[in-house]
């Protein structure tokens, strides 16, 4: 990564900005009577709406810790693209241990118990994953379908065992955090204030993750294990554990996305089609692949594909229809665009391939 | 999971006993059915669970004895209604099939085994063989949007829930599929049917498994002045009862009685907008013991109380009389055919 390449994507970046927002000028001027005007207008309210930005970051926090998880495992060499798997594996958990515990009716202490147990249970299936990519040397691609498909199936099966149908019933869920005093200001107040508690951990992860990276030694050997494992070997840092540590980390931070959106919003886990994840760990993944490998980068894009998202479900009751089909793919045309044209260098070298320290 | 594997065998059981005890001696006093279930499987709360709830009626009433089969996935369902059709013991006089993943494979079976009598769900076969029936979905969402446009323009309160200033009320669809839109075309003709000037609110999840979506959309209506918002979503529409009790307003639910189904959120559902399944089990079933089959399509609306606007188990005593009275008129009308109810939202 050179600081050239950087500032000439930034001038690429403002450049078609710059573009569009003149189009959109231009449109204004020439035909008073477009749609953009409405849209626009419509647009300002909202952002400057605390319902619709609390809205966008509970939406971004399964989104978001998936993205940081899987930066975290693919910079250390192991590209683990089952973080949809552990995001099932612990939405599940979470909801089965809070129902035992509580007998139906959770407290708030058995509920973060779940929690706790939730994220366990991602990060144990994490070191499986690991154990088979690292230890048996096998195609981390395939291994994390295998990590998605097992949870796919898992799940259901697990629930109908233990309620008899693929759905729970619901369930309390984690009490809103609200810090006195501060609450009470205009729109800062009810956005970072009065949240959900996962909303708070959310943004103390991504600070602390970037921090980790960037500021930290533990953080460049991350990044040495995917781009010179063997320079890293050379020093006398074991490649094997700072791998295992990468794809532990990817299993906790998945851990707390998915037990945060089964307990902190939902209260109820749904086993059918594609789980109430509903693809969110693959949105995790286009996140971070936006992102650049930065936890900051990955959490403005899952931010971002939130704020599409909470802008649809607000759009189609204006009378906008936009399919929601088409907003659901955004995510996945930014990162075929970005992969193709903007981030081509920033996958880790050594990323997706075994690394024996005794091969020569 | 072991219990409904014993209950399965034991009525698996009980058919082939029933079955043993009448050979030789008189062979139709037993009626024997074939339940073949959709991919959701019994204990799903709605569709399922009605189709066994009518069954079982059958039984309570008739001599009858039946066997449930679950297929897992789509693939199983054609070779469940072979299964079932090829049988000897007990030669079964009725297969119903429940729910539209059927009709592809039942087309097939019906014209394979002509002498089998079928009945499905949700969807229409055309053959002499099966008896269809489906339902009139807009007919009770009329009745539900009819109900929520009378008390949005009210001070209402009951359990946890009361009504504000703003006329505005919601939907929340599952996907944009013409079912659903049958749901969300009569919602919104029972909204105008109470006011034409109330604002409803519509989006679709986009997903039938996606609570948190559906809490954030029910979110953003009640934000914007909702007071009650109907889900025809699956899955997605546990997120707009939580939403619901979130915010201390209304929610209505879809397919069967959701406060008895989901009690857990009683003290925000107004009402259900009943499908009535376990009827059209149960009816299929009386024709075959009366010896009436015939293979026509029923089409179940208001009138033969095949949908409903079914009331709360915990809210519906609090509902003012103004709003039932109202509610029965305009259910008399569109059994009369005074009220014409919009099948598509392009007819509104």
């Amino acid at each position: 990564m050179s600081y050239a390449d950087t500032s000439r994507k930034r001038r690429w970046l403002l450049g078609a900005v710059g573009l569009v927002v003149a189009a959109l000028i231009a449109i204004e001027v020439l035909f008073p009577a477009n749609p953009f005007t409405g849209l626009a207008v419509v647009l300002l309210t909202l952002v400057t709406d605390p319902n619709y930005v609390g809205s966008v970051l509970r939406l971004t926090v399964p989104i978001a810790f998936a993205a940081l998880g899987g930066i975290f495992a693919e910079k250390s060499g192991v590209i683990n693209i089952g973080l949809e798997g552990l995001l099932i594996i612990s939405a599940f958990t979470s909801i089965a241990v809070a129902a035992t515990l509580g007998g139906g009716t959770p407290s708030q202490f058995d509920l973060w118990v779940a929690f706790g147990v939730a994220v366990l249970a991602s990060v144990l299936f994490a070191l499986l994953f690991a154990v088979v990519c690292i230890e048996y040397k096998a195609d981390q691609i395939i291994a994390g379908l295998a990590v998605w498909l097992i949870a796919l199936g898992l799940a259901p099966f697990a629930s109908k065992v233990i309620w008899g149908q693929v759905n729970s019933p619901p369930i309390a869920t984690l009490n809103d955090w609200t810090v006195p005093v501060l609450s009470e200001i205009p729109f800062f107040g009810p956005v970072l204030f009065d949240a959900n508690p996962t909303v708070y951990m959310l943004l103390v992860a991504v600070a602390a993750s970037w921090y980790t990276l960037n500021r930290t030694a533990f953080g460049r050997w991350i990044e040495a294990s995917g781009e010179n494992p063997k320079a890293l070997d050379t020093v006398g840092v074991d490649v094997r554990k700072v791998r295992y540590a990468g794809v532990l980390l990817s299993g906790l931070f998945s851990g707390i996305g998915g037990a945060g959106l089964a307990l902190g919003r939902v209260g109820q886990f749904i086993g059918g089609g594609t789980t109430m994840i509903n693809g969110r760990g693959w949105i995790g993944i286009t996140a971070y692949l936006f992102g650049n490998y930065n936890p900051l980068g990955a959490f403005g894009a899952s931010f971002l594909f939130a704020s599409l998202d909470a802008l649809q479900i607000r759009l189609q009751q204006l009378g906008y229809s936009i399919p929601s089909e088409l907003i659901g793919i955004i995510p996945y045309v930014t990162v075929v665009v970005v992969l193709a044209f903007v981030g081509r260098t920033q996958i880790p070298d050594a990323a997706g391939e075994h690394y024996d320290s005794g091969e020569d | 999971m072991r219990g409904r594997h014993t209950r399965r065998r034991f009525l698996g059981g009980i058919a082939g006993v029933a079955a043993l005890g009448t050979a030789g001696f008189v062979q139709d006093d037993v009626t024997n059915v074939g339940m073949v279930y959709a991919t959701g499987g019994l204990g799903d709360n709605s569709f399922n669970d009605m189709a066994h709830q009518g069954v079982q009626n059958a039984a309570d009433e008739y001599d009858v004895a039946f066997t449930n089969a679950e297929p897992g996935s789509p693939s199983e369902v054609a070779n469940l209604q072979q299964r079932f059709a090829q049988s000897s013991s007990p030669d079964y006089d009725l297969l119903c099939c429940i729910g539209f993943v059927q009709q592809e494979p039942l087309r097939r079976n019906a014209e394979r085994f002509p002498d089998q009598r079928f009945m499905v769900v949700d969807t229409t076969v055309d053959a002499d063989n099966v008896a269809s029936y489906t339902f009139r979905e807009q007919e009770g969402s009329f009745q539900v949007g009819h109900m929520a446009g009378l008390l949005t323009q009210m001070e209402f309160s009951a359990g946890a829930g009361e009504t504000n200033d703003d006329a505005v009320v919601g939907f929340v669809g599952g996907r944009e599929v013409p079912l659903i839109e049958k749901f969300e075309a009569g919602y919104k003709a029972g909204v105008a049917h109470a006011d034409e000037d109330i604002e409803v609110r519509t989006a679709y999840a986009g997903a039938w498994n996606d609570p948190a979506q559906g809490q954030e959309i029910a979110l953003s209506m009640y934000n914007e002045g909702a007071d009650v918002v109907y889900h025809a979503a699956g899955g997605t529409g546990s997120g707009v009862f939580q939403a619901a009790q979130e915010v201390g307003r209304f929610a209505i639910g879809v397919d069967a009685d959701q406060s008895e189904s989901l009690p857990e959120y009683a003290d925000v559902i107004l009402a259900s907008m009943v499908k009535r399944v376990d009827r059209a089990v149960f009816r299929s079933i009386e024709s075959v013991v009366d010896d009436e089959f015939d293979g026509a399509t029923n089409v179940l609306g208001l009138e033969r109380d095949g949908v409903a606007a079914v009331y709360g188990a915990e809210l519906g005593d609090a509902i003012p009389e103004s709003v039932t009275e109202s509610l029965a008129a305009s259910r008399e009308a569109i059994v009369a055919g005074e009220i014409e109810v919009p099948t598509e939202i392009s007819e509104l």
